[in-house]
């Protein structure tokens, strides 16, 4: 049903499926803890990482319910892998997706994480292929969320203990836009 | 297990597991259109309607994750079922529940809604010990929200085109409570205790 073509340029970045060669990249922030912090995941070691890599190589498509792009963020100036994006289809009928991402902390603060957002929404929203896109994060993961505020997605949810996360109770924000409203927003 | 603490009593209600003689009482709510608007399962016909009651029927106790308690809501002066609870055990790990329930439209707006959900709420936290409790509604279903409300639940989410209901777009609101949030009712109320939930 979604089949882009890659790589997918913004400004400054490449976006593109993962490949075996992106080891070292990616073990530099899955491995680090402050990564892993918000993520169901701990901390990846190098075999876990390649295991993750060799699964997300795969991700480049979507075809049916529960299916997700995953693919690397790269600065196209120096070929510097600095995170992953993925948009996730929840369901066909509804039209419903969800995005997330995951960004080496040395690269947060520069704008690239809204610029990949921004090609993802304007993936997802291309063609009507989604009504409305969806985001959720820890209410503690401000960057997080800062982030989904920037993009022009409106809070929709704030669950407490609504679950059991790494051992306490989970507290999470669920953003959301529609695909009228991406459209439509100031640029 | 739980049958010891059904019936649950209140001022005018009597909360009991669902008869076979209960049949007319479910018809007489079940397929109003009005109520149907805003419920998730329909009962199209008199099959689902004793498909729905056979079910109900055996929901009597909340013994592992996934499970439903339903209760005849009834009238302690005439002894006529008004409406219905469910509670469905939703995870017991992190010990969550969702309740939901239909009043028939012709018994609105005397309270006997809320004088069922708080003696339901008061069983699931401190019978079935119960940490969360959720209910959705329809962003249009109003009369829900000011009654989750003034139970005392907190508004967590507004979802706005998240799915399709009914074949329209649908608007979903989230209430919540959570065990320490809970305002018990202020009559005495003895419950056994299970094991921990959560």
């Amino acid at each position: 049903m979604l089949e882009p073509t890659y790589p997918l340029l913004t400004d400054r970045l490449v976006l593109r499926p993962f490949t075996r060669a992106d080891l070292d990249p990616v073990y530099a922030y899955r491995g680090r803890p402050d990564v892993a912090e918000y993520l169901f995941d701990g901390p990846l070691n190098r075999e876990q990482c390649a295991d993750a890599i060799h699964n997300r190589t795969a991700q480049t498509h979507l075809e049916r319910d529960g299916d997700r792009i995953v693919l690397a963020a790269v600065i196209a100036s120096e070929n510097t892998l600095i995170g992953e994006m993925s948009l996730i289809c929840k369901s066909q009928a509804s039209q419903q997706a969800e995005i997330g991402w995951i960004l080496h902390p040395e690269y947060q603060g520069k704008g690239y994480g809204f610029e990949a957002a921004a090609a993802l929404l304007d993936l997802a929203f291309a063609n009507e292929h989604f009504h409305r896109v969806m985001a959720r994060c820890d209410t503690r993961n401000i960057s997080s969320f800062k982030l989904m505020e920037r993009l022009g997605m409106r809070r929709e949810a704030h669950f407490q203990q609504h679950e059991i996360f790494k051992g306490g109770w989970a507290e999470e924000y669920v953003y959301a836009i529609l695909g009228a409203e991406w459209r439509g927003r100031p640029r | 297990m739980a049958s010891s603490i059904l019936p649950l009593e209140t001022e005018r209600l009597t909360l009991r597991a669902f008869q076979r003689s209960d049949l007319e009482a479910l018809r007489s709510y079940h397929l109003d259109p009005s109520v149907q608007r805003y419920t998730e399962v329909n009962c199209k016909d008199e099959t689902d309607l004793a498909a729905a009651l056979t079910a109900m029927r055996k929901q009597v106790s909340l013994n592992r994750p996934g499970d439903t308690l339903s209760l005849a809501i009834a009238l302690n002066n005439t002894g006529e079922v008004i409406g219905q609870v469910c509670l469905r055990w939703a995870d017991a790990t992190a010990g969550q529940a969702e309740v939901r329930f239909i009043l028939n439209p012709e018994f609105v707006g005397h309270g006997y809604a809320s004088e069922a959900l708080g003696s339901v709420f008061d069983m699931a936290f401190d019978h079935y010990r119960i940490h969360r409790i959720f209910a959705r509604c329809d962003g249009r279903n109003d009369r829900s929200a000011r009654l989750l409300q003034r139970l005392g639940m907190r508004l967590e989410a507004h979802y706005r085109e998240h799915a399709l209901f009914q074949g329209e777009w649908d608007e979903e609101l989230h209430f919540a409570v959570l065990d320490r949030e809970w305002r018990r009712s202020t009559k005495v109320r003895l419950f056994g205790r299970t094991s921990r939930v959560a």
